[in-house]
């Protein structure tokens, strides 16, 4: 049934946006042990910057056709901003997780407004603009192109990631430092470096999320606090700190909500929610994560 | 006379590692018993089964009559037996008081009780004062534990096990971390400490031979997760063979 | 009690029983929420100041509340303030069982997220299921009536700084006096060997697994009462009341006054209340500001005001 496929797609593209938030989440987790809920901020900061950037390009008379390529660069280069965030949240790294918690939902509320000061507080969009690629059709079902593009974009990038932490010496490094940062420290690892590069480059998929977005879906602050919640669903399911486990929970979040939708809207986030508690009560380390308690 | 607490037969294996082999030891009133060995002798495993932190593969654990085979650290109390760790465990926030308070709320079964002020209950805080005094804490009773000396914070652990008024207290290692001038100095703590509270037997887990010579009823030896000895001081000392085993060098004793 | 503590409190007790001959209306009504959040966050304190357990879903609870004396008042009809509170406690006392049994398996992070995701669940709960919970418009709350009294003759603003004003307070001592009573009794002393160290305590025969529940249970219980209050003032229970940044204020506003003191929390929910009003007629880019309130408390002044007022007065030796 070509409704089922319209569903999937659905569900994957979804999953596809949040893997990137999900696996900026993971990555600074796992190096440096704080659940980020700033990470929704991040993912607004994209959107917004995005659009203005996009709107830049179309009076410039940039071609359409660089939609893509315009907004993962607006995506990586908003994200910068977290070599300066990081400078902030470096003050609490050898204070209590609450502590880190509350500092990073602080961070929240002040990139909020900063957003609000920018952008105003209505929401934005790039109106059709997701349809610049065509769409294909499948049957009686259609799919923008676009969206395939931004699954393709977010499998790269996974695929990336996944390479330079597995294959070269500077992932190595990375990953020594997740399991033991004292340790790492005493072999002569810049450690402060590490920091600003993983929770930087956590930002930048965050915000990559959030940019490739905009085309189907508005930019809005109410995205600042939702998203989290889905997030932080993937991150359970996944199990924190793996990067794999973003990408399983995304998928299973994101097929998820899309069934739920269609087959009883009143179930969607209550159903994904009913599983996280089902997945922290029998496997807490969620599908792929480190040691729990 | 009945043992208070047995060991009868005890092996735990961890896969295919046998970390201990049918050790069977029984532990009688009157007795400082000093429990000894190489690390990785099993000496800790032993120890964790013999106060109901760990199930034993096989074997049984007997404390006053009652099975206690991984009962854990709770009723473990309750049973009537205390223990305290090599590194020294206190709460940073309460003040002593508080802290050997706590114990004595817990023996006089008092925690369900969220109404009356625990400081102005003359049973707990004469009998927590009781319990400072054998410890020499008595005048830092409204010291917050965090601002202890390294020693004093050592006898404020040992000081809260005891207000538990167990029958038998278990000690890892009491000494460990306190200068060699002042480790005799907290062993005569105890040892008088021991008799004040009513304790029936102690034991030991010591690696400090000199100490062990000079405190100790009894000698316990473990290595590589069997019992290789049972013996007073004396004789103990007087086998060239075991103290190599054990220690790899001589120890003059009193 | 020390003397100069005690009166202190009698003093600033007084203060507030002055407030409506005092202040205009609108500062009244102001000081309302700060009663409310006072009783549910020294619920929330207990389970975080005296357990050691940071709970991101405390919000649950207030929700709980609030939907009870709304459902009651609203639908069932029962506009006994005393019953309504009494419901919201038992009510949140039975939901709060299983999912503090749940929880207190766990501590940290794990605990945290646990709370998190059941306080999410209850609001999707609340916003999808508009059959029963009014959805995104929430449940209507009637006026109910205090002691008995049918204060309709008054008013909305005239019940809520008179009567309502005093009530709030009444419990807001009640209540408070209870938990004084609780976090210095035997029971308060085994809580906070549990956060200090609970394995520690385990040995000294502490039963941290049912202490922890049983902390967890009454701060939700001291959740719903603050949510039933809460919301008489605004008329109406939403769904709002659960979603996670509400619990992420709650523990914003704990850490304000200060969670290592027992007024911590009460001085949190007036400061927190007074400075967003300030702020929102300052600013519109208050939420910016409360930020940096934030990042400051949490990098120059964890203890919160009652850290910095307490660390003036004591040395930092033994002794008190």
């Amino acid at each position: 049934m070509t409704a089922y496929l319209d569903i999937i797609l659905s569900g994957i593209f979804h999953a596809a946006v949040l893997f990137l938030i999900a696996g900026g989440l993971q990555l600074v987790f796992g190096v440096q042990k704080i659940v980020n809920l700033a990470c929704g901020a991040f993912y607004a900061l994209g959107a917004y910057f995005g659009i203005t950037m996009v709107g830049l390009a179309i009076k410039y008379g940039i071609s359409q056709e660089l939609l893509i390529f315009i907004l993962l660069i607006s995506g990586i280069v908003i994200g910068l901003i977290g070599v300066v965030i990081e400078r902030l949240l470096r003050l609490v790294y050898d204070r209590e997780e609450g502590f880190q918690l509350l500092l990073t939902f602080a961070i929240m509320l002040l990139l909020e407004d900063v957003i609000r000061m920018i952008w105003g507080a209505t929401p934005k969009t790039l109106g059709n603009l997701s349809m610049v690629y065509g769409q294909i059709t499948l049957g009686s079902i259609s799919i923008p192109n676009y969206k395939l593009l931004v699954i393709f974009a977010s499998v790269a990038l996974a695929l990336g990631l996944g390479w330079i932490l597995q294959k070269t010496k500077f992932g190595k490094i990375v990953r020594a430092t997740a399991e033991n940062r004292r340790m790492s420290e005493a072999l002569g690892v810049n450690v402060i470096w590490i920091n600003v590069v993983i929770f930087t480059l956590g930002s930048i998929l965050g915000t990559i999320g959030g940019a490739l977005v905009v085309p189907t879906s508005a930019a809005s602050l109410e995205m600042i606090s939702e998203v989290v919640v889905e997030a932080f669903a993937v991150v359970v399911i996944g199990g924190l700190g793996s990067m794999r486990g973003a990408l399983v929970g995304a998928l299973i979040v994101g097929l998820m909500r899309a069934f739920a939708v269609h087959v009883y809207a009143e179930l969607e986030l209550l159903l994904i929610y009913l599983i996280v508690i089902a997945v922290l009560i029998f496997k807490p380390n969620g599908l792929y994560g480190k040691a729990a308690e | 006379m009945s043992p208070l607490l047995e060991a009868i037969d005890v092996s735990k294996n961890y896969g295919s590692f046998s970390a201990l082999k049918n050790v069977s030891l029984e532990f009688f009133e009157n007795e400082t018993v000093a429990i000894v060995g190489p690390n990785g002798a099993g000496k800790t495993t032993f120890v964790n089964v013999l106060t109901g932190l760990l199930k034993p593969t096989q074997g049984e654990v007997i404390f006053l009559g009652q099975s206690i085979a991984g009962v854990g650290p709770v009723k473990l109390s309750q049973y009537g037996m205390a223990r305290a760790f090599q590194l020294v465990q206190i709460f940073p926030q309460l003040t002593v008081q508080e802290t050997i308070v706590a114990a004595v709320i817990s023996q006089k079964k008092k925690q369900y009780d969220f109404w009356s002020r625990s400081l102005n209950d003359k049973e707990l805080v004469d009998r927590a004062l009781e319990v400072a005094n054998i410890f020499k804490l008595g005048k830092k009773m409204n010291w917050q534990a965090s601002y202890l000396s390294q020693g004093e914070k050592k006898l404020l652990d040992i000081a809260s096990a005891f207000a538990l008024s167990p029958q038998v207290i278990l000690l890892d290692e009491p000494t460990s971390g306190i200068s060699t001038a002042d480790k005799r100095g907290i062993m005569d703590t105890l040892m008088s400490a021991a008799k004040l509270a009513g304790i029936k037997a102690m034991l030991l887990v010591e690696h400090d031979m000199e100490l062990v010579a000079e405190y100790s009823t009894r000698i316990v030896a473990l290595a590589e997760g069997k019992l290789l000895a049972d013996l007073p001081p004396k004789e103990f000392f007087a086998s060239e063979e075991l103290q190599a085993k054990i220690i790899g060098k001589k120890v003059h004793h009193a | 009690m020390k003397f100069k503590p005690l009166l202190i409190l009698v003093v600033l007790i007084f203060a507030l029983c002055m407030v409506p001959f005092v202040l205009p209306a609108y500062y009244v009504t102001l000081v309302l929420p700060a009663i409310a959040y006072g009783i549910a966050l020294i619920g929330f304190n207990l389970l975080f100041g005296y357990t050691g357990l940071l709970s991101f879903g405390h919000a649950l609870y207030i929700a709980l509340g609030a939907y009870t004396v709304a459902i009651f008042t609203s639908r069932l009809g029962i506009t006994s303030m005393e019953l309504n509170i009494l419901a919201a406690v038992l009510c949140s006392m039975v939901i709060a069982i299983p999912i503090g049994l749940l929880c207190v398996r766990y501590v940290r992070i794990f605990f945290g997220m646990l709370t998190l995701a059941f306080g999410m669940l209850f609001h999707s709960f609340l916003f999808k299921f508009y059959e029963l919970t009014g959805g995104d418009s929430g449940i209507k709350v009637i006026r109910p009536h205090l002691f008995g009294q049918d204060l309709s003759h008054l008013d909305k603003t005239a019940y809520l700084i008179g009567p309502f004003f005093y009530y709030s307070l009444f419990l807001l001592l009640i209540f408070g006096f209870i938990m004084w009573r609780m976090v210095n009794s035997p029971l308060g002393n085994h809580l906070k060997t549990i956060r200090d160290n609970p394995r520690k305590a385990e040995y000294l025969g502490v039963k941290v697994h049912q202490f922890r529940l049983i902390s967890f249970v009454i701060s939700a219980m001291y959740g719903a009462v603050g949510g039933a209050l809460l919301v008489v003032p605004v008329g109406l229970a939403d769904p709002e009341l659960a979603y996670w940044t509400h619990s992420g204020n709650i523990v914003f506003m704990t850490i304000l006054g200060g969670f290592n003191h027992f007024f911590g929390p009460i001085v949190g929910a007036f400061a927190f209340i007074g400075l967003k009003d300030q702020l929102v007629t300052l600013t519109q880019y208050w939420r910016f500001a409360l930020g940096v309130v934030l990042v400051l408390l949490v990098i120059l002044l964890p203890g919160g005001i009652m850290g910095l007022l307490s660390k003036k007065n004591s040395p930092n030796r033994g002794g008190d």
